[in-house]
């Protein structure tokens, strides 16, 4: 199915989506068809969600951001990498993030 | 993992709305890309004839639709109606619509669809519409070229339909019911019932002209229905007469008890969405053409309409007495049309009553039988 993250993987946000911030809140709009679930499906991420997102620049890999949460937040590096991939994978499965490809 | 990492709602249901409005941040807008129609219907209040060289050089270019959008989607737009006249009449609609799009902006698009073509299928196959409201003004070709005068338009019209049905997109109808077509108003709820569910609406309340166009306005009061006509309608529509029973509960809109005495505006206009026409004029909402309410977005720039002029409009007022004794203070203001926008185009005043809108909603509240509530109205 192509929705194994893996760590040493570098992700960016796919073309189908556009992603707005109103009001301090990531917004995420489908802009292509089998996304959501209804036309007028929005997406928004947790916090936790939107901390991993911002990282997903397409030059870092997840054991990158792995690392670079490890030091910014408290949590064990064991759940952070729990969350990273747990992300990631849900974002794969909903076509919202594409794996750069190494030519 | 304790809470889920997204979360996603419809348009409708989405908590950021309330928030939005509360900040009087701007989600949603009109764009009418154009005046000009393929059809000429005879309650259009706003159509030009389709090859009027004068009314297309007016309209906003593709670049100043671009800077427009950009403003909007920087001021917290979410949701774009683009509307017209036709808006598929131009020849740059769907680079409108892609980079409406590209935004990430929800688009619904207000068309007639008969001149929906493979190539507008296609591409809202890939990119989705948020929906599509279709006009149905008849379900024969007597009736629907009866109000459009093209020969020829209602094969059209079941010809594009039928594209955008079969392609499975969101699809409401809406129907205007007139004088012209109230023969068929059953047939044509019908016909909308069969194909779409539960998104049609019929409306019988024919705005006058935009450009106020003396002859054109006289034939859209001709098509008018009587108030007597209009409220057997609704009431032979449980559903619909059943949401007006519940807007006459309400009794007077929340914000008309505790807003300044002379106050004009009493809805909505201007708190979450605005209008732009097709030559660059923004208005609080599509209706309020009256000169002192209308942006030229060509000598400013949409924020500044938005934070400024706003502002400015939402605190008109009249002191005039006829106003003061009558719809500002009026109990049947939910049932009735009136508004200072509507006011204007009837009467040439934000603040006059309107003798028509007065007789529609006494009907009503008299079928509702909330006749005991009077109206302080002058004209009865
Ligand atoms: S199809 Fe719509 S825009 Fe065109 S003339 Fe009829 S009502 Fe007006
Ligand atoms: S019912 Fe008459 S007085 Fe009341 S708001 Fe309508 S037009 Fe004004």
């Amino acid at each position: 199915m192509g929705v194994k993250a893996e760590l040493g993987a570098t992700y960016l946000p796919s073309e189908d989506i556009v992603v707005r911030e109103i009001e301090g809140e990531l917004i995420i709009v489908p802009i292509v068809s089998g996304i959501g679930d209804m036309e007028d499906e929005l997406f928004t991420l947790n916090e936790t969600g939107r901390a991993i997102w911002e990282k997903l620049d397409g030059r870092k890999t997840l054991g990158d951001i792995i690392g670079d949460l490890s030091s910014e937040y408290e949590a064990s590096p064991g759940e952070i990498e729990r969350d990273v991939i747990g992300l990631a994978e849900e974002l794969l499965k909903r076509k919202m993030l594409v794996a750069l490809r190494k030519d | 993992m304790s809470e889920p990492f997204i979360s996603s709602a419809s348009l409708h249901d989405f908590s950021l709305w309330k928030r939005m409005e509360l900040k009087r941040l701007p989600f949603l807008f009109d764009l009418e890309i154009t005046a000009r129609c393929n059809l000429n219907c005879r309650h259009c209040y706003i159509n030009l004839p389709a090859g009027d060289k004068a009314a297309e050089k007016k309209e906003l270019s593709l670049e100043e639709v671009r800077e427009i959008v950009d403003e909007a989607v920087s001021l917290g737009a979410l949701w774009c109606i683009v509307t017209g006249g036709e808006p598929l009449l131009r020849d740059d609609f769907l680079d409108i619509y892609f980079y409406l799009k590209k935004k990430g902006l929800l688009v619904t698009i207000f068309t007639n669809a008969t001149l929906v073509n493979a190539e507008h299928i296609r591409v809202f196959k890939r990119f989705p519409p948020r929906d599509i409201e279709v006009s149905v003004y008849g379900t024969s070709a007597g009736t629907y070229e009866k109000i459009t005068r093209r020969p020829g338009s209602f094969a059209a019209f079941r010809r594009g339909f039928e594209l955008l049905l079969k392609s499975g997109f969101n699809v409401r109808l809406k129907a205007m019911t007139m004088r012209s077509n109230v023969h068929e108003h059953h047939e044509i709820a019908r016909f909308c019932r069969q194909r779409t569910h539960d998104f049609y609406r019929f409306d019988p309340f024919l705005h006058l002209r935009y450009d106020r166009d003396p002859e054109r306005n006289r034939e859209i009061r001709s098509e008018r229905l009587t108030p007597q006509e209009i409220v057997s309608l609704e009431q032979s529509d449980p559903e619909r007469f059943q949401a007006l029973q519940e807007k006459c509960d309400k009794s007077v809109m929340p914000e008309s008890s505790s807003a300044e005495i002379g106050q004009l505006f009493l809805c909505g206009a201007g708190k979450a969405s605005y209008s732009i026409s097709y030559d660059a004029m923004f208005r609080l909402c599509a209706s309020l053409w009256h000169p002192d309410c209308v942006y030229d977005l060509r000598q400013g720039d949409l924020t500044d309409a938005w934070r400024h002029f706003v502002q400015r409009v939402r605190g008109m007022s009249s002191q005039r007495e006829e106003y003061l004794r009558s719809c500002r203070v009026c109990d049947l203001m939910n049932l009735c049309m009136w508004c200072p926008a509507h006011a204007y185009l009837e009467t040439g005043q934000l603040d006059a009553p309107v003798e028509y809108f007065c007789q529609v909603a006494h009907a009503r509240a008299q079928a509702l039988g909330a006749a005991e509530r009077s109206s302080p109205s002058p004209r009865h």
